[in-house]
């Protein structure tokens, strides 16, 4: 899932600076599952910006109000009229609802509560990790099912740098070495073999670096 | 031959071979990659020029490397893949092939974290194999990574690749070297070695993989420079194994830097035994200095020249050389040449005169021929007299006779015709080796003829001397002479290059050499005297410029000019001067401004530092509450060191005459005014309000209890009225605060608290003196957590020796709160009274579960105790009674009904304390009747919200945990609190502060 994390709170002050009239609109997709964006976190947001506004001596008016999720045309059909009631809508979707309301929305002033973080797994409560970087061109069947795109600092294609020691990242030995990882399962799994070969040089397109990424499935296009 | 560098010569004629390592400067600074380059040149095969290293911004490795080409050194060109992609890798090597680079070396690259620049995005368009394996192909195949053709040119460089084999997995790195040498590695060059026996395991797997005879690997070596470097290395260079061996032998040595040089050349030797090792690489990082050494001591000196350096580019400055060795040369020629030209000026002149003379010899003849001439004329007259005289007679015997002598005479003639024409072509040979002109030669002729017409005379042979007759001497001694030249005038070269570099010793000797060879030379004279001169005035100023040097500036370590290092000690002595003004130490300052003076006249903030001082300006200190938070692993400095001496009495007169005001220490933005005191009385305020619509007079008192001895005993209880309902009753004695300590260093104390006690964790009776002295104590509660059976269980007796130290070490009253552990609480507080005598102490908790030891104990030492229960009003008046029954005073109870911290659980303790003071004071509950402990500030500082660090939406973490200690207190303050215990010395003096307010 899609892993975010609420802005600094001054930060969307400052944002909102001037605004009377404010929507603070929760998801209730990838962002409530990682507790950043859902109803609760809209109520807490809320919230805290009314304190921070009183405090300021400058109240503000804000409604509260969650979608199913902010990414699908279908969900985002009320916020068309309803969001020229407000002087701007804190999004607290991912990227991608923030972006979606603004391509759909005319005339909706749209601004993000949150920074995206990137795609990860729950590790336990309150901690999530990146997992995969949405490269494009998945190498996961040759890499023991561990992605060294994503988990290792270098995105290394060819076995784990001088840096590493002890199954430990150079760059902070919080990190794991994904490469020292896929090491032990290829060879615990007798496929060593496939450390040995030389992966060739990516191509990167997939990854973004060929321009914004589309899909299109013509068996399913309107 | 794949690109003919030296290094892949050296390597493959099988020769130990040296490279070593040459770090770029942070800065555009030509000179210092040239000289640095001077210092490797000649004592190791190549030189590797890092790209950026550890991701510090330097100058580009291809750039340097040709700087070092410049200079005759070979370089191997260093690349990673961290700041460029395949577009940029590929066009810096086909730059760097173009002007000659022939090595290269491929790597991933340090991660743009360790850096100077973190914030950057790391490229990793490949890895090192992946380069590797473009590089090659663009060699081998020539082609572009993306398959185009390279027409023509492609890059003919020699590749290497790094191994680290202290990194994990151990077993993976050998296959990683085979991964290299298949994608084009021709040598690897290792990670620093100090574990040898590690690198040779390492080889051991090399080679049975067969890959020593297909890779040539070359073991990286650094001499260690301190013990600080081995130890840095140790710790924070992931993947380098420092050996302790390795530090002890540092730390042994008298000279460190002696003894890494050992280390390394130690290193070296045994490296160079295990099979498969090709040669070394030293890195002697920013300590090039060290090369030619370590490679002499290894035995690796001298290395075979480089015959194939050869830049492409040069510098201005070598292109100068270049230009006036050149010139030298000509001059060299011209002068030779002028010497022969002499030489051949000096044979004509000989010649002329030799001809001269003989022309003069042949005058003679030809006058002695003329003499003859004369005399044959008077013997013709003589005859022809006779003739006459005898016509008659024997006339014509006589006549033919006269005929033959002249006949004679026409045949001398002839010869002297010949003879002239033997002048003629002698003069053409003449002019043909003289090389004398034609004007010269017509006019030497047209003389011979002359006196040849004038005296015709004796055909005798001139003889004509050979110009080649005289030159062979001349051409055996000329080279000499032309070769002791040419070496004055390099000398004299050298010694105006030496004296223009300031190295007036140099020249010196340069100019001796030059006359001992030449010892008329005009120039080598001049200099020579200018040298000496050069010399005095140096030895001068080195005298005028000792005594400039302050005392306290240590000599300028290498690495650094002597301004740079002036210059820094003048900053570091006007913040010293700056820090003292800030103390109020005018002498200090004093001093120090006028070091920094002494250093840099003009220094404009030393010049208005030493006016500050020198006019006692000194701004107002403000007291300091905060001892910082010492950033670096040194002793924490105390408070005290950060408080002037004049502050620091005027404190403690303050304190004498008003002891019980504390100064309210805040933090910037929390201190806070005394609270103002209400002086209208509340009858007053509530105008026509009867009194008793807003009064409820209480009928019960509580108890009063003493704690401690003599002048600061204190007594806490003896309200008649709810708290500060002053209007209802009385309330004689102000709660009391009493400072938290541990028997032991606290384990989980955040920051924002331990700093105030960090510098006396480790001394209880330290850290009690420093509640009292520096932040007004009134009394100490010290929890002997040391002794809890669950956590370091330390023996009863131990803790014991402790308490009494504490007891017996200051004159407040002292409260020991045991672990909560009853049964060896009990043991501990025992061995306690065992040990005071008769000092008056607190203890606590007594509990359900050890009243009755703990009682009878109190009883018999008439000590004061802490009645502990769990919330609850019903179990706190049980416990009384249980003590009374046991013969306990309720005068000698202080009830603790167990409290919890704001947001955990304040309002049960509130609710209960509440309920408690009511029945004591409304309804007359006897046994309820006694004043309130609450032990808060150890729940306080063990919440989460005084344990998150600050942001920015939680804020400041010392100021959120102070206002979390003080609100607690004030609630259970309002609630009837008697005896709080503590920690944050902030959130006393609040406390203190508010309680001041309400009284």
């Amino acid at each position: 899932m899609i892993i975010a994390e609420q802005k600094p709170l001054d930060e969307i002050l400052k944002m909102i600076s001037g605004i009377e009239k404010l929507l603070v609109l929760g998801c209730r997709g990838c962002v409530a599952v990682c507790s950043t964006g859902g109803d609760k976190e809209v109520g807490i947001l809320a919230s805290a910006l009314r304190l921070g506004r009183k405090k300021a001596g400058k109240p503000i008016e804000i409604d509260e109000e969650t979608y199913v999720r902010q990414c699908d045309p279908e969900y985002l059909e009320p916020l068309k009229e309803d969001g020229k009631n407000y002087d701007a809508v804190l999004s607290m979707a991912c990227g991608v609802g923030v972006n979606f309301i603004a391509d759909r929305c005319p005339g909706v002033n749209v601004l993000p509560a949150l920074n995206t973080s990137f795609y990860g797994a729950n590790l336990s409560s309150g901690e999530w990790a990146e997992m995969c970087a949405g490269c494009g061109a998945c190498i996961l069947h040759l890499t023991g099912g561990l992605c060294p795109v994503a988990r290792c600092a270098k995105s290394l294609s060819n076995g784990p740098c001088g840096g590493s020691v002890g199954g430990r990242c150079e760059i902070n030995k919080d990190v794991l070495c994904i490469w020292h990882q896929i090491c032990e399962k290829l060879t615990s799994r007798k496929q060593d073999q496939l450390l040995r070969e030389i992966v060739p040089i990516r191509d990167w397109r997939p990854s973004g670096h060929g321009g914004p990424r589309r899909r299109i499935r013509e068996d399913l296009l309107p | 031959v794949i690109s003919g560098s030296n290094l892949e010569q050296v390597l493959t004629s099988g020769q130990f071979t040296v490279t070593g390592e040459l770090g770029p400067p942070q800065n555009g600074n030509f000179d210092i990659v040239r000289d640095k380059a001077r210092i490797l040149k000649g004592h190791v095969d190549a030189v590797n020029i890092t790209d950026c290293q550890t991701a510090i911004v330097r100058m580009s490795s291809l750039t340097a490397g040709l700087i070092a080409l410049s200079e005759g050194v070979e370089p191997v060109m260093q690349v990673t893949c961290r700041d460029r992609n395949r577009i940029g890798i590929q066009s810096d090597i086909l730059g760097a092939s173009a002007l000659g680079i022939k090595n290269l070396l491929c790597l991933t690259g340090d991660h743009q974290k360790f850096g100077n620049h973190p914030q950057s995005k790391g490229v990793f368009d490949m890895d090192s194999i992946q380069l590797l394996g473009m590089v090659k192909t663009m060699r081998d195949d020539k082609k572009f990574q993306c398959g185009d053709e390279i027409k023509s040119h492609e890059p003919r460089l020699f590749l290497g690749a790094a191994a680290n084999p202290f990194a994990d997995p151990f077993e993976y790195r050998p296959i990683r070297v085979a991964k290299k040498v298949e994608a084009g590695a021709s040598f690897i060059q290792t990670q620093i070695i100090y574990n040898v026996e590690k690198f040779a395991r390492f080889m051991e797997i090399v080679r049975d993989l067969g890959l020593h005879e297909k890779v040539y690997i070359l073991a990286g070596v650094t001499p260690p420079k301190s013990v600080g470097m081995a130890r840095y290395m140790k710790k924070f260079v992931p993947g380098l194994d420092v050996t302790d061996e390795v530090i002890e032998r540092l730390k042994g040595a008298k000279d460190p830097k002696e003894e890494g040089i050992n280390i390394c050349v130690d290193i070296i030797k045994q490296v160079r035994e295990i099979p498969g090792v090709a040669g070394v690489h030293v890195m002697a990082i920013e300590w090039e200095q060290a090369v030619p050494e370590i490679v002499s001591l290894a035995g690796l000196s001298p290395r075979p020249g480089a015959k194939t350096v050869e830049p492409r580019l040069r510098s201005s400055e070598s292109i100068e050389l270049i230009v006036s060795n050149a010139k030298e040369g000509a001059k060299a020629e011209i002068e030779k040449a002028l010497e022969q030209a002499q030489a051949s000026r000096d044979l004509v002149i000989k010649e002329k005169e030799e001809i001269t003379s003989a022309i003069s010899s042949l005058k003679r003849q030809t006058e002695e021929a003329t003499a003859i001439a004369d005399q044959k004329e008077t013997e013709i007259k003589r005859l022809t007299e006779e003739l006459a005289k005898t016509r008659a007679g024997r006339g014509h015997a006589q006549a033919a006779k006269g005929l033959a002598s002249n006949r004679e005479s026409i045949a001398l003639s002839s010869r002297e015709r010949r003879a002239l024409t033997s002048v003629r072509s002698g003069l053409e040979a003449l002019r043909k080796g003289l090389g004398i002109n034609e004007d010269q030669l017509e006019a030497l002729r047209r003389f011979f003829e002359a006196e040849f017409l004038l005296h015709s005379d004796t055909a005798e042979q001139v003889t004509i001397p050979f110009y080649e007759e005289a030159v062979p001497e001349e051409k055996l001694e000329k080279p000499e002479a032309a070769a002791r030249r040419k070496e004055v005038v390099n000398l004299v070269a050298k010694g105006n290059v030496l004296l223009h570099k300031n190295d007036a010793a140099g020249a010196l000797d340069a100019f001796e050499k030059a006359l001992a060879i030449e010892p008329g030379d005009q120039k080598a004279g001049e200099g020579l005297k200018k040298a000496r001169e050069a010399l005095e005035s140096a030895a001068l100023e080195e005298k005028a410029a000792a005594p400039a040097v302050p005392e306290g500036v240590p000599p300028c370590p290498e690495g650094l000019s002597s301004e740079e290092w002036q210059r820094k000690w003048v900053i570091r002595f006007v913040a010293t001067g700056n820090v003292c003004l800030y103390k109020g130490d005018v002498d200090g300052a004093l001093k120090a401004f006028k070091l920094a003076l002494e250093l840099e006249p003009e220094d404009e903030k030393a010049r208005a530092g030493l006016l500050k001082a020198e006019s006692g300006l000194i701004a107002p200190v403000p007291v300091p509450a905060e001892p910082e938070v010492p950033e670096k692993a040194e002793v924490p400095p105390t408070p005290e060191s950060k408080i002037s001496p004049v502050i620091k009495e005027v404190k403690a007169e303050a304190k004498k005459e008003a002891p019980v005001t504390t100064p309210i220490t805040g933090i910037e933005g929390l201190s806070f005014a005394e609270l103002p005191k209400e002086t209208t009385a509340l009858s007053e305020r509530a105008g026509s309000v009867p009194g008793n619509q807003f009064t409820e007079p209480c009928t019960g008192v509580i108890r009063e209890i003493r704690l401690g001895e003599g002048e600061k005993a204190l007594t806490v209880g003896g309200a008649s009225a709810l708290p500060f309902h002053m209007f209802e009753g009385d309330m004689p004695h102000a709660p009391h605060i009493a400072f938290g300590i541990l028997d032991s260093e606290p384990e989980d104390w955040p920051d924002v608290l331990g700093k105030y006690y960090s510098d006396v964790f480790s001394d209880p009776v330290a850290w009690a003196r420093k509640c009292i002295n520096d932040y007004g104590a009134e009394a100490i509660c010290l929890s002997l957590v040391s002794t809890d059976p669950n956590g370091m269980n330390q023996p009863s007796s131990q803790a014991a020796k402790v308490a009494q130290s504490v007891i017996e070490g200051v004159d407040v009253p002292v409260i020991l709160w045991g672990c909560g552990n009853a049964e060896k609480d009990t043991e501990t507080l025992r061995e306690v009274t065992n040990l005071i005598g008769s000092h008056k102490v607190c203890m606590g908790p007594l509990s359900d579960a050890n009243y009755r030891s703990l009682g009878a104990t109190a009883m018999a030492f008439q000590l004061p105790v802490v009645a502990s229960t769990p919330i609850d009003v019903n179990l706190a008046k049980q416990l009384n009674i249980l003590l009374e029954n046991l013969g306990l005073s309720l005068d000698q109870i202080l009830v603790d009904p167990s409290i919890g911290a704001v947001g955990y659980g304040i309002e049960y303790s509130y609710s209960v304390m509440e309920r408690i003071r009511l029945a004591a004071l409304t309804q007359q509950d006897e046994k309820l009747q006694v004043p309130f402990i609450c032990n808060l500030g150890r729940e306080v500082w063990k919440t989460k919200e005084c344990r998150l660090p600050s942001n920015s939406h939680l804020g400041d973490q010392e100021r959120r945990g102070v206002l979390m200690e003080a609100i607690t207190a004030s609630t259970l303050l309002l609630a009837g609190g008697e005896l709080m215990i503590m920690m944050h010395p902030k959130a006393v003096a609040l406390t203190e502060a508010l309680i001041r307010g309400m009284i």
